[in-house]
């Protein structure tokens, strides 16, 4: 009977072995927190990169999606929420993970290309016959003209929206930043309802029936016409517009706890390969590949775009001059 | 027809040579239109965007709801749990105030009003996936102002079919005694729950599998005696106990009448004491229905060497009827001096109820259909409960003469057990309860009991309870 002491723990042991190995190899998977627009691009990649971990390695990897409004995941990634890679559509979110003290400060230089595999802008959708003859920047002050942004406070969508309006102004005027203050004033007056994020934005124009423009995406643009009809709404292309970055970046804190911090690189380095830029390019996402980009020129018409250095200094200054609590957006923005 | 259309011509006829000519009429009457569908439009934007700022109120509301902490309170307990129900926390009570009367014993003192139960029940859970259970005990034998940590664990829920749980908790062996007492068809549970372990110190593995037919569970625990709580974190040596258990509702799944049968069998192993002078580490004594100690050890006795007990179980419960049946062998090797012994107990019981307003019978307890009240003439739910079981110590208890393990004269051999009962559930909250039980003893050859203890006479005892459980 003395034998029950090792014997007892013994079968605990193996039982508890038995039963854990499932749940060991279910820590072999990736929790990717994304934004609102990009659940369809990433359901096509995870595949492709489970297949491509299996070839190479033999393991077999699961990842779970998560998205929803850009700041909001951000935020729940800070909160706790235990995201082994966060993929963004701006670096201002990414810069908030930095901020909590969960991935360094020089993140964006880990991975090539600022760490942002893909890219995108801002374009216009109209009414089918743009009845409004909505063809640039301007057409979107003019007295009688209803434009869709969702909220540049809660919505990354919004924030881009609102500084490629601001750009456009700027160097329309010379770098004016009254005039450019004064152009983004009348562009929200012009807005009738502030969405918390881009899928309500796209709700309140295409089903909800509201406004003449709706600005987006390139990426959610043909979306959009695949899910409301090209019969209803068109694409306008402005003469100039901003470019959109899509960061991505591994959480190290938390890949770091799980021990799936070599699997999270491979997940993001992954996204630069030949296989999931033409992936990208199947989503209306830019890919970062010249030749690829070229090759599908007639998707992505080439426009002039300025980036947020060159309009607003960094994101974070963009932040705090036109976003932040009292800044200039609260201050043009009326609500009605 | 003809006379309206050849009127309304007429009308337009005249109306065109008091206006002007017809291609300004028909300009005029454009712009007019045109003004009029512009101010359509206008109005129906208007109206589309106040319907679509109040959905984003709405939306915005109820997003906020999900985030904000839940309180709740019912007669289920009160619960207070953040919006997305991970993290909770549930305060939930018992309290069990008992009488207790022998009619026709010869035991001074023992007709007695008494607080069986007083605990608070803490309990909830972290993340979805840690849950946690904290029971201080403050009636019972702690009514002597003694506070007793009864239930304190974390169960870590990685999945149904797999659940860890680490620290003081009940071994999986009684079939009764895992049952909450607070729902057994008997205030007191009967004969069968003293013969296997109660709460213990250890880490358990279990959960349920095949679609909720098999329930399995298998621990190490630090050992106790009969019918012990391990209230102490004491352990009488460095082994452990192993206690498993494999209980099926083979029929759980369908509709049919044996959709509510539970069979199972469970055991434990394990080696207690190391010899003479050693804690006892045995049972502090058997008890009848009505909790009078029927048979106990010798104080010099000790447990020296291995125990082990085996018990196959089952019931049953179909609509109002419930059944419950179970037999228990323990085994346990003991000492007084040199006389050392392996002595084989054995009890088995079986119970039923009928809940004669017809409710549901359960393992987990009877919910009335409608709660007592005057005002409204309704009374609750009342359940006629029934029991017989035996007890049975093993001859080598009482072999060794002076040396016996136990004392044939203030310990019986063998007890017989009856009971009856009413429940009175006047709410989910609230039990009332009678019960009638008659046990009577048979002794080791040549014993001859003192006028006045306990198994002298056949004890015949009527147990009362008012319970609220929250």
């Amino acid at each position: 009977m003395k034998l029950l002491k090792s014997s007892s723990l013994a079968l605990l042991v193996s039982l508890s072995a038995t039963w854990l190995a499932p749940a060991v190899s279910q820590a072999a998977s990736l929790l990717n927190v994304s934004y609102d627009v990009a659940r369809e691009f990433y359901k096509d990649v995870n595949p492709a990169f489970a297949q491509d971990w299996k070839t190479r390695t033999g393991e077999t990897v699961t990842i779970q999606q998560s998205h929803g409004g850009s700041s909001k995941q951000v935020r729940s990634v800070i909160d706790g929420l235990a995201a082994d890679v966060v993929t963004m559509n701006q670096a201002l979110d990414i810069d908030a993970l930095a901020n909590a003290g969960l991935i360094p400060a020089d993140w964006s230089s880990r991975l090539p290309e600022h760490s942002a595999p893909t890219t995108s802008t801002i374009l216009f959708i109209v009414r089918k016959g743009n009845p409004k003859g909505i063809k640039d920047w301007d057409d979107l002050v003019r007295s009688g003209v209803s434009v869709v942004i969702p909220n540049p406070k809660t919505a990354g969508n919004g924030r881009y929206s609102y500084l490629a309006a601001w750009g456009y102004a700027l160097k329309k005027n010379g770098g004016d930043q009254g005039k450019a203050r004064e152009f983004v004033q009348k562009l929200f007056a012009n807005v009738p309802v502030l969405d918390t994020g881009g899928r309500g934005a796209t709700t309140t124009f295409a089903q909800r029936a509201i406004g003449d423009v709706l600005l987006t995406f390139e990426s959610e643009v043909t979306l959009m016409l695949r899910e409301f009809g090209s019969d209803n709404l068109e694409v306008v292309v402005p003469s100039v517009s901003i470019l959109a970055e899509n960061p991505v970046v591994w959480v190290d804190k938390v890949v770091k706890r799980k021990g799936t911090e070599k699997l999270a690189k491979a997940y993001l380095e992954f996204l630069y390969t030949p296989a999931v830029q033409e992936i990208a390019v199947k989503h209306h996402l830019r890919p970062r590949d010249p030749a690829l980009l070229a090759k599908h020129s007639d998707e992505f018409k080439p426009i002039p775009m300025f980036t947020i250095e060159e309009i607003a200094g960094s994101w974070s200054e963009a932040q705090k001059v036109h976003f932040s609590d009292g800044g200039l957006f609260d201050q043009i923005y009326e609500r009605k | 027809m003809k006379t309206v259309s050849s009127s309304i011509g007429a009308i337009l006829l005249a109306g065109t040579f008091l206006s002007g000519t017809p291609a300004a009429w028909a300009d005029s009457r454009d712009d007019e239109i045109r003004q009029l569908r512009d101010q359509i439009q206008q109005l129906d934007q208007k109206l589309r965007v106040l319907e679509r700022k109040q959905e984003i109120r709405d939306e915005e509301a109820a997003s906020k709801a999900n985030a904000a902490v839940k309180v709740s309170a019912s007669d289920k307990g009160f619960t207070l749990a953040s919006g997305d129900a991970a993290n909770s926390l549930r305060l939930r009570a018992l309290l069990q105030a008992d009488s207790r009367w022998f009619f026709g014993d010869h035991v001074s003192n023992n007709d007695a009003f008494l607080l069986r139960r007083a605990r608070l029940i803490f309990e909830g859970g972290f993340n979805k996936i840690y849950e946690y259970q904290l029971v201080p005990e403050f009636g019972g034998t702690s009514g002597n102002g003694t506070l007793t940590l009864l239930d304190a664990n974390i169960n870590v829920a990685l999945k149904p079919g797999l659940q860890i749980r680490f620290g003081r908790f009940r071994e999986p062996v009684g079939l009764e005694q895992l049952q909450s007492d607070s729902v057994a068809f008997f205030a007191e549970r009967s004969i069968v729950s003293q013969f296997v372990p109660n709460r213990d110190v250890g880490v358990q593995v279990a959960g349920n599998v095949l679609n909720g037919t098999l329930s399995y569970a298998v621990g190490v625990f630090n050992g106790v005696a009969d019918g012990a709580n391990n209230a102490n974190n004491s352990d009488t040596n460095d082994d452990k106990d192993v206690a498993a258990r494999l209980f099926s509702h083979p029929f759980k799944n369908t509709e049919g009448a044996l959709s509510g049968l539970g069979i199972g069998i469970a055991g434990s192993v394990g080696h207690q004491g190391s010899g003479a002078g050693a804690t006892p580490a045995l049972t502090s004594g058997y008890r009848t229905d009505a909790q009078q100690t029927w048979f106990s050890y010798r104080s010099t006795t000790v447990a020296a060497g291995g125990t082990w007990r085996l018990s196959p179980q089952a019931y049953y419960y179909y609509g109002p009827l419930g059944v419950m049946g179970e037999y228990v062998i323990s085994s346990v090797e003991a000492a007084n001096g040199t006389n050392r012994r392996t002595v084989r107990n054995k009890a088995w019981q079986l119970s039923a109820g009928y809940v004669l307003t017809g409710e549901d019978s359960g393992y987990k307890g009877v919910t009335p259909k409608s709660n007592f009240s005057l005002e409204s003439g309704t009374w609750g739910a009342f359940e006629i409960v029934g029991r017989i079981g035996q007890g049975k110590i093993g001859d080598d208890a009482f072999a060794g003469g002076s040396l016996s393990l136990a004392n044939p004269n203030a310990a019986a051999k063998k007890v017989s057990t009856y009971g009856v009962g009413l429940n009175w559930y006047l709410s989910r909250a609230v039990r009332a309860s009678a019960d009638v039980f008659h046990a009577d003893f048979d002794y080791a050859a040549g014993a001859a009991p003192v006028r006045t203890s306990v198994i002298a006479d056949d004890e015949n005892a009527l147990v009362t309870r008012l319970q609220l459980l929250f």
